[in-house]
């Protein structure tokens, strides 16, 4: 991989993650990423909700808007929808963008707006100190499941191919660079993608540790996967446990993203309009004297 | 015999104590320790805990079972009280009872996890949608956190109505000695209004909609005639040292230790202070607070929040202008400072009539 260059989207601040947390390697590669687009900070602005990975927008260089718990899309798509010339990226954990914002998830799917959400899946709430997640596996202890979770895990992946993503994968905090080379499909991909990043939480999930998953890993382009054939990328989402594919499981590059058919955000949005002219500014503010 | 209990744990074991076996929700802090109390102990007493998906999904989870007949309860912390206010203006709409819990923190917005009292109005005014009330209770102590859960699931079953218990997070996080009663039995109330299966009887249905031109408008008299009995029925305070109290402190929740304390500083060093402490917010203790503006002996009322300034409406409103009313208080998560109230005190005992 060629070395880019990514302190111009470093900021003086130190994370408030433990030590080890997965969302360090995810902001490592989103800022390789954002490099190797060769964006500039002031052409992007990264959304978040609350929790833990939605610390985000603190800890790296680009606009930042720090919502509300779940509300992380709609935040992010009312970004959109007024500038769609900016690089909109939303980001969360599983409880923010699975559990109390899923609704918005299934429905920013189906409108396919060009944003590229990630979503660093711990399978656990890291910040109200480890209670089950949308994603914990079966059996998994935590505070408000002391005697083994009975709740069934969702599928993020299956999801948003149902819902009607136009671009979804996984990537895996314990591979920076493929999680990098990722994201920058993602962004450049017309239409909604979902990343689910495998960010394992060190302090609070006990079983899907770094180990457990570098057991399990294996890359979707390594056998030969074609993200292009739905029903492979259904039949691809379904593994867990014993193999966790990571990569790209879909792209449909046929659907167009609501920002290429809504009228006015087709045009550019509001900030398209042509600059005004030195007599109309003159005529605006003689509408004051 | 007392034990140390956290001031969360000692509600969440005193819900179960009154009879709740049914508790929906979600993480939030500084009110965690309820719903990890749940999840260990409602399996042990027969209950269902569940962890919803959101607060949203809590509050309709209490309305679900609160309209299937059963004590049930919900908590959380203010972000999240926000965002359940829907569902409490239905429940109120619908004549149901339940118990819910707001240990607020610092806000507007996320704001911050430390203790707060900036929650008053959206409790006390109604934080949702039309004409509605909740009762309120305003524990300081954690044994109050014990004995104001059981009554609030008795005052629910009563009157039929959603019973709030707002504190802090400090109350919600301190540890100090308590007793659980240990001859409580849950009292029993009728609720053949329940959904409990129509078989051989007529349906019962559980609504907050009405088509016809004057039903809605018929469900409010209704929960005004409710609201006026309780009213006459039922308030709660505690009076330290007000019997020849010159200036009276006005507070609930930590900032009315804190003003206990003050008060029996100064009374040892002479000053005729006194604190009255708010137990129940709605029903607001408006006659007896009027009663006190109207002795002679008090010069008038400082009022100590951890708001910018919310029940100290309230509180000019029941004293109207008899005597002059102060605030002091801190916002976000900060707690008032005893040299402050310690000074504004002894300036209204020098006969200011504003300080602050």
């Amino acid at each position: 991989m060629a070395t880019v260059d990514i302190k111009k989207f470093q900021v003086n601040l130190n994370p408030t993650w433990c030590p080890g947390c997965g969302d360090y390697g995810l902001l490592r590669g989103l800022q390789t990423a954002l490099a190797k687009l060769d964006l500039d900070p002031s052409e992007i602005v990264i959304v978040s909700g609350i929790g833990c990975s939605s610390n985000l927008p603190h800890f790296i260089k680009a606009y930042g808007y720090h919502s509300l718990h779940g509300r992380a899309l709609p935040t992010a798509q009312g970004v959109k929808m007024v500038n769609p010339r900016l690089t909109v990226i939303a980001a969360g954990g599983d409880g923010d963008g699975y559990g109390i914002g899923v609704g918005h998830l299934v429905h920013a799917c189906r409108r396919n707006i060009d944003i590229t959400y990630i979503v660093m899946d711990n399978q656990i709430y890291g910040l109200t100190t480890g209670q089950t997640s949308p994603t914990s596996d079966v059996g998994s202890k935590t505070k408000t499941s002391p005697d083994g979770n009975y709740e069934y895990p969702l599928n993020p992946i299956l999801l948003a191919i149902s819902s009607g993503a136009t671009f979804v994968a996984r990537t895996f905090s314990g591979e920076p660079e493929h999680m990098a080379d990722i994201i920058v499909k993602a962004i450049q991909h017309k239409g909604f993608a979902l990343i689910d990043d495998i960010s394992p939480c060190v302090t609070y999930n006990k079983k899907n540790t770094y180990q457990w998953f570098k057991e399990r890993v294996y890359k979707l382009e390594d056998i030969g996967h074609d993200p292009y054939d739905i029903n492979q990328a259904i039949q691809r989402a379904t593994e867990w446990e014993d193999k966790i594919p990571i990569g790209i499981f879909y792209i449909n590059p046929d659907k167009p993203s609501y920002d290429q058919l809504d009228p006015v955000i087709r045009e550019g949005g509001m900030f398209a309009k042509p600059e005004i002219t030195e007599d109309e500014k003159k005529e605006i503010l003689n509408q004051f004297l | 015999m007392k034990e140390l209990i956290k001031g969360n744990e000692a509600l969440a074991e005193a819900a179960i104590i009154a009879g709740c076996r049914h508790y929906f929700g979600y993480p939030i802090t500084p009110q965690n320790e309820i719903t990890a109390y749940m999840a260990k102990r409602m399996p042990e007493v027969g209950g269902v805990f569940v962890q919803a998906e959101s607060e949203v999904a809590s509050i309709n989870m209490v309305f679900g079972a609160a309209a299937a007949g059963v004590r049930v309860m919900t908590t959380t912390s203010s972000p999240g009280f926000s965002l359940m206010q829907e569902g409490v203006s239905y429940l109120a709409a619908a004549h149901l009872p339940c118990v819910l819990a707001n240990i607020m923190r610092g806000g507007p917005g996320l704001g911050n996890i430390a203790g707060s009292q900036g929650d008053y109005f959206q409790a006390v005014k109604g934080g949702g949608h039309g004409d509605y009330r909740l009762i309120v209770l305003t524990p300081a102590y954690v044994q109050e956190m014990i004995d104001f859960t059981i009554l609030a699931f008795d005052l629910a079953d009563k009157y039929l109505i959603p019973v709030l218990i707002l504190t802090d997070g400090i109350v919600g996080q301190m540890v100090e000695p308590a007793e659980f009663p240990k001859d409580y039995k849950p009292n029993f109330y009728d609720k053949s209004w329940a959904l409990t299966g129509a078989k051989g009887r007529p349906k019962n249905v559980v609504r907050t909609l009405w088509l016809d031109d004057y039903g809605v408008e018929n469900n409010n008299i209704k929960l005004q005639q409710k609201y006026a009995r309780i009213k006459a029925e039922f308030v709660m305070y505690e009076e330290f040292m007000t019997e020849d109290a010159e200036v009276i402190l006005v507070a609930y929740g930590t900032p009315a230790r804190i003003c206990k304390a003050i008060t029996k500083k100064l009374r040892n060093e002479g000053y005729k202070v006194g604190t009255f402490r708010l137990q129940s917010a709605f029903p607001f203790p408006e006659y007896r607070l009027m009663e006190l503006a109207l002795e002679k002996h008090v010069k008038g009322f400082l009022v100590v929040e951890m708001s910018a300034g919310q029940m100290v409406e309230d509180v000019r409103l029941s004293v109207r202008d008899y005597k002059p009313v102060n605030f002091y208080g801190r916002m976000g998560g900060v707690l008032p400072e005893e040299r402050k109230i310690i000074e504004y005190t002894l300036d209204m005992l020098k006969g200011k009539v504003e300080v602050n």
